[in-house]
């Protein structure tokens, strides 16, 4: 038995009281399913010091649809957006992702919210969601504003989020006549890293394409968008070939690096692949064809 | 101090806020089938039922399981779901070392209850977080299938 050190455990049951704690406390770290943090704490020179924990605050796990957005509660596990229809419905590629995520015992642990705020370049949740236009709510005692999710992003493992900050939502707008998909590659299924990850929307106006949106992961310091390879769908007629053309212009927006999961050189070319999957898949589920 | 309910049983001890709850199961409460692998929620050996839903217990702090319900194997040892699945493990000869039995039978468990009749292709899906080292899966996936016919003959 090799105890953990060093922390400890706080467990707020009101919003309010955790951005309380995140005010004043020194070294306040949130935690919500803790699939990712807690195998961290035996890294030698980690040092967690306040554990917030989210998991007892009926205010962050909520989904809901109301007006034109989507809305989805940080603490809202994996398994909770598998098995919900909105989200099968409404966010296609999110729901491709939470499908394979983790193992069973990862989804019904790890957060939407954790996923995100974690950082991961190949966080699973985060290419959909870019997709999805989604935004973020950024809560502290004194204020709480919206923002793209692209702004949370700040490097590997980096948020933008200030210490007495929270994630306390998500949303993303319902579009008619759109479809979005999410492809990834690992090594086995169950747990493991994304070597790429790929998601894609689409909205479709008869056999042309309105609106196009592409993301990807683990091929740069942060989840990005790739506007460069949307702009040569939008407002043209969808074939094969505009897909191929597309895809192919990921090769030269993204920047990878080698690491033990993958080389540079592989994951620029299964960019094009993933993304060229994704696109097919997102403009079938649009109603269109090909 | 923490209290839940551990296989039916309201259990109320002292946790730390740094020990895990595979830690606090087998060292404090000396429920050895929850067996320590990876410590990463990687392996799965370590399964445990929080309020009925699969979970490693390696990623969960002692103190965050106040107020819920824990199960192990044990607490499903009269279960007639259970009796089944054990009894196709030993006779699809789905237990080599032993190790990883107690996590996939939860794992297992979980996936029949929720689905009487899986696919093959579920069946892999439900035990894709549960490792096993020795027996190259088939004959723990041919157990499954035999248990779900055995329980719900159709």
């Amino acid at each position: 038995m090799r105890p953990l050190t060093g922390f400890e455990l706080l467990r707020p049951r009101t919003l309010v009281g955790a951005l309380e704690i995140m005010a004043t406390l020194e070294e306040a770290q949130p935690i919500a399913g803790g699939t990712d943090l807690i195998p961290t704490f035996r890294d030698l020179g980690c040092k967690p010091g306040n554990l917030v924990d989210l998991g007892l605050i009926p205010e962050l796990n909520y989904l809901f649809e109301e007006g034109r957005y989507v809305n989805i509660g940080p603490t809202t596990t994996h398994a909770q957006l598998q098995a919900s229809n909105l989200i099968r419905e409404r966010a296609q590629a999110l729901h491709d992702a939470v499908d394979v995520l983790g193992s069973v015992q990862i989804r019904n642990r790890g957060t939407i919210g954790g996923n995100l705020c974690n950082a991961s370049p190949a966080a699973d949740t985060a290419p959909p969601l870019l997709v999805l236009d989604a935004e973020v709510a950024v809560s502290s005692l004194d204020d709480s504003r919206w923002m793209p999710l692209q702004e949370l992003f700040a490097g590997p493992k980096m948020t933008t989020l200030d210490p007495d900050e929270l994630l306390t939502g998500i949303r993303f707008p319902k579009t008619e006549g759109s479809g979005s998909a999410f492809h990834r590659l690992c090594r086995r299924r169950g747990f493991t890293l994304s070597v790429v990850n790929a998601a894609a929307y689409v909205e479709r106006e008869g056999g042309t394409c309105r609106s196009a949106r592409i993301a990807l992961g683990s091929v740069a310091p942060t989840p990005v968008r790739i506007n460069e390879a949307e702009g040569k769908l939008e407002g043209k007629r969808m074939t094969g070939a505009l897909i191929d053309e597309a895809a192919e212009a990921c090769r030269e927006h993204v920047s990878p690096i080698d690491d033990v999961r993958g080389t540079a050189e592989y994951r620029r070319d299964m960019s094009a692949v993933l993304v060229r999957r994704a696109l097919r898949e997102a403009w079938r589920r649009a109603g269109g064809e090909l | 101090m923490t209290t839940f309910d551990l296989n039916g049983k309201s259990v109320a001890v002292e946790a730390k806020s740094t020990t895990t709850l595979l830690d606090f199961l087998r060292v404090q409460l000396g429920v050895t089938s929850v067996k320590k692998g990876c410590e990463q929620g990687e392996c799965g050996a370590c399964t445990v039922l929080l309020d009925g839903l699969p979970v490693t217990s390696c990623l969960i702090l002692a103190p965050q399981v106040d107020g819920r319900h824990v199960t192990t194997i044990e607490g499903l040892a009269e279960n007639p779901l259970m009796k089944e699945l054990r009894n196709a493990f030993m006779e699809n000869g789905a237990v080599q070392c032993g190790f990883c039995t107690p996590g996939m039978l939860l794992s297992s468990y979980a996936l029949l209850r929720d689905n009487p009749h899986p696919s093959e292709e579920e069946v892999r899906a439900g035990i894709e977080g549960n490792i096993c080292r020795c027996t190259g899966y088939v004959k723990i996936i041919e157990a499954i299938l035999d248990a779900a016919e055995r329980i719900a003959p159709e």
